[in-house]
């Protein structure tokens, strides 16, 4: 989920740095600081309309300066059970990896579809073994977030599990095939009673 | 009265107040900060600056006292 938070915070000011305007300096340390930090569970994208509140504060034995700031920032929170909408990036020997919006994660073998799945190595495909549906790289899907280990310290770090074996998941033509598919059988169910009435 | 009024004057800084100051303009020199004034040649020393911008009124740093 995406989210637009108000947040104060207070950056340090390093003394060779004060020769620039405050202004510029504010923006660029809290970019520095805040922009692709994960805290709460929340991944910061962006920092908009930073603003200094009040003055800059010294403390006893450092020669930087602490300024009290004020930003908007976008961040992106995954939950679990969200459902979200990527496309493949990766596709390896033990599943796929899907990127939506800021954030990748991991569509394990098993939880890729109902059916068997082999994998092709030599076109880094997933392939149904009696549907003969193909996952590959770029393909856009649905996905339900279940299990979320977030590594605070180092994002890159952090595992997002996904599945695709739920009704209304998967490749976005699986799931356009799936409903075609109930209306084809009340057509072929209707020739066939049209039919009988007939004999 | 030609001399301009000057912010040491507005608020007396105490001799303690003085020390705390020029110290943490002087760190600040120290580690790289802008200097504000114009300083002689022959002075070099972040202590000895720090103690001629309070002089000259161009010290941005200010006390901030509990209120009593």
């Amino acid at each position: 989920m995406y989210m637009m938070t108000e947040n104060m915070e207070t950056v340090r000011i390093s003394p060779e740095k004060l020769n620039k305007k405050l202004d510029n300096i504010i923006e660029e340390l809290v970019r520095e600081n805040f922009e692709g930090r994960l805290v709460n569970g929340a991944l910061t994208i962006l920092v908009t309309d930073v603003e200094n509140v009040g003055g800059g504060k010294m403390v006893h034995g450092d020669g930087g300066v602490y300024q009290k700031v004020k930003f908007n920032a976008l961040v992106t929170k995954p939950e679990i059970q969200e459902v979200i909408e990527g496309s493949v990036c990766d596709v390896l020997s033990f599943g796929a990896f899907v990127r939506f919006g800021a954030l990748d994660g991991l569509v394990h073998i098993s939880q890729v579809t109902d059916d068997r799945i082999n994998f092709d190595s030599g076109n880094k495909k997933l392939v149904g073994k009696s549907t003969k549906n193909e996952l590959k790289i770029e393909d856009t899907v649905r996905a339900r977030i279940v299990t979320l280990s977030l590594n605070e310290r180092s994002p890159r770090e952090s595992r997002i599990g996904l599945t695709m074996r739920q009704n209304g998941m998967g490749k976005l033509e699986w799931i356009e095939e799936s409903r075609k598919k109930p209306e084809e059988k009340k057509e072929k169910k209707a020739e066939k009673k049209k039919k009988k009435v007939k004999k | 009265m030609g001399v301009p009024i000057q912010r040491c004057m507005i608020m007396k800084y105490t001799r303690f107040e003085k020390a705390a100051i020029i110290g943490a303009r002087a760190l600040q020199i120290s580690m790289g900060a802008p200097v504000l004034i114009k300083v002689p040649k022959k002075i070099t020393d972040p202590l000895q600056i720090s103690m001629l911008e309070l002089k000259k009124d161009a010290m941005p740093i200010t006390v901030k006292r509990e209120e009593a």
